[in-house]
């Protein structure tokens, strides 16, 4: 006979008692705005503002839930206009000339239109998602994802700067303003995305899409408002203005073959 | 100076009256907001309903038309409303008598208003995206130019315009689904039942009317018109009918 028992002797295992200072599960639920008494404080000037949504972006949320929001959102809509502007001076270093001016207004342009014609799309999804934002809110909400984004951006400025001096590509240095623009718009985006934590809404779906047409919008944007980094000028090639304004209309991967295109020809002739 | 903590769904029902407020509920689908909406006939609430009926997908179509040219934008602003209006009205009676017949027991004005705020909410859902159409055709070949090489672009521009309008339709379809649910209480299949009565009759009375109204677009061949020479000559079925044939036939 096999005596060896099968089943171990059920011995109840050594659980460590609960810690009593573990905070419940329940505590993890994003906390209401407001309940902290600083992101009560008003924002009364744009350094505020800019402090405010790096440091305390629930206040610049609570605020801009607040009757008399609307200075609050013309702080975030100028310092987004300004800081996209100086961005676009070192976009246009690339090329200089005429593209020192041309660049920041393509650039701070580009980015108001792009948010302003996504914005009543984004307002339907809050409201299909059971957001119970209102336009003004959301309205709010984007031009702090515009002012954040594009704050961040005058952080990678001094990079981009840096690359724009040493190299003569210029689908590199495009390529580089769009991965430098992408990482900013990811923590401008999940500012909005926080913000619509506290609305009620249900579901992230619609937010999702909308992300996915805001981004398509602005990268479409870049090749309608083409040229925005512009060509240096070749020593020797007589040098012709290029227009404000493209004259023959393109989806921006059709412009991006192009522009590739184009690169291998310009190495070919410098090698 | 601090401002008071301002809950939104504290301060919500003191903005319930505001247009804003009900478009929000209305796209929120709230059931309770809009069995009371459906229940009594407010002349107010209908004429805002129409109204962004009127400019959602008047906006929307205007950005569809001025792909072929700036007067087909008006036309087509003018006719994309009106079929939505017309499909609404035409079928009012049809609809109203489904319902008690599919075992819904709702009048005449709730069947018929409940029809309308789902054309609200796909009214409301095109306009919004009108903009970005807009964005799209602006940066597209003027289909004058349509050719073999931008086939591309014109397909993806079709695919864009059908895609927004199915996503306006299906979603105010659920929204009214879930009002019909609501309304039928426990009895789930007939809300279904009931909805789906009321998507063939619009379907089927929406496609002519389209047939008769075309072009939206426009054809880059063709002429900038509100109405086709023949618009009464033939019909949409007709038509699917005598293309299916064809692409059968043995030659």
């Amino acid at each position: 006979m096999n005596e060896t028992n099968p089943t171990p002797p059920q011995i109840p295992p050594n659980m460590p008692p609960p810690i009593a200072s573990a905070p419940p599960i329940s505590s993890y639920a994003p906390k209401p705005l407001g309940e902290n008494p600083e992101e009560r404080v008003p924002i009364t000037s744009p350094i505020q503002a800019i402090e405010a949504i790096l440091r305390q972006p629930r206040r610049v949320m609570y605020q801009l839930r607040q009757p008399g929001a609307g200075a609050l959102m013309l702080y975030l809509m100028i310092i987004a206009i300004l800081c996209a502007g100086v961005y676009g001076v070192i976009v246009g270093t690339f090329a200089g000339h005429d593209q020192l001016w041309i660049a920041p207004v393509k650039v701070a342009g580009g980015m108001l239109f792009s948010a302003l014609i996504c914005l009543p799309s984004l307002y339907i999804f809050a409201c299909l998602s059971g957001s119970q934002a209102r336009l003004a809110e959301i309205f709010g909400l984007v031009m702090g994802m515009l002012m954040l984004t594009t704050i961040l951006l005058i952080g990678f400025a001094p990079v981009a700067w840096l690359f724009s001096q040493s190299t003569e590509s210029p689908n590199w240095m495009g390529t580089l303003h769009l991965i430098f623009w992408f990482i900013a718009a990811i923590f401008g985006l999940r500012f909005v995305s926080n913000a619509f934590s506290h609305s009620h809404a249900k579901s992230n779906a619609g937010f999702n899409t909308w992300v996915v047409i805001f981004m398509l919008v602005v990268v479409q944007m870049t090749t309608a408002l083409r040229p925005i980094v512009g060509t240096p000028p070749i020593a020797g090639a007589t040098n012709t203005k290029e227009p404000f304004f493209p004259t023959t209309k393109k989806f921006f991967l059709s412009y991006w073959g192009d522009c590739l295109n184009v690169d291998s020809e310009r190495s070919d002739r410098t090698r | 100076m601090q401002g008071e903590p301002a809950n939104i769904s504290a301060s919500a029902p003191e903005r319930l009256d505001t247009k804003p407020a009900r478009l929000n509920l209305l796209l929120r689908g709230e059931v309770t907001s809009l069995e009371a909406w459906s229940a009594q006939w407010d002349s107010q609430r209908i004429i805002s309903h129409i109204g962004i009926i009127v400019i959602g997908t008047g906006l929307y179509g205007a950005a569809m038309g001025w792909w072929r040219d700036p007067m087909q934008a008006l036309y087509t602003a003018i006719k994309f409303p009106l079929i939505i209006l017309l499909t609404a009205t035409a079928n009012a009676m049809l609809n109203a008598m489904l319902a008690p017949l599919l075992g819904l027991n709702i009048p005449f004005r709730q069947s018929f208003l409940a029809i309308l705020m789902s054309f609200t909410i796909a009214g409301a859902i095109l306009g919004s995206f009108a903009p970005i159409v807009a964005f799209v055709i602006w940066n597209a070949p003027p289909l004058a130019s349509h050719t073999q090489d931008s086939g591309g672009t014109y397909s993806l521009i079709l695919l864009t315009f059908v895609v927004i309008i199915a996503f306006a339709g299906i979603t105010a379809n659920f929204r009214l689904l879930q009002l019909l649910r609501h309304l039928g209480g426990a009895r789930r299949n007939v809300a279904f039942r009931v909805l789906l009565a009321w998507l063939v009759g619009n379907l089927f009375f929406g496609s002519q009317l389209s047939w008769i109204l075309r072009p939206f677009i426009g054809a880059p061949g063709l002429p900038v018109q509100f109405l086709r020479e023949h618009a009464f000559k033939g019909n949409f079925y007709e038509t699917i009918f005598r293309t299916f044939i064809n692409l059968f036939r043995v030659h």
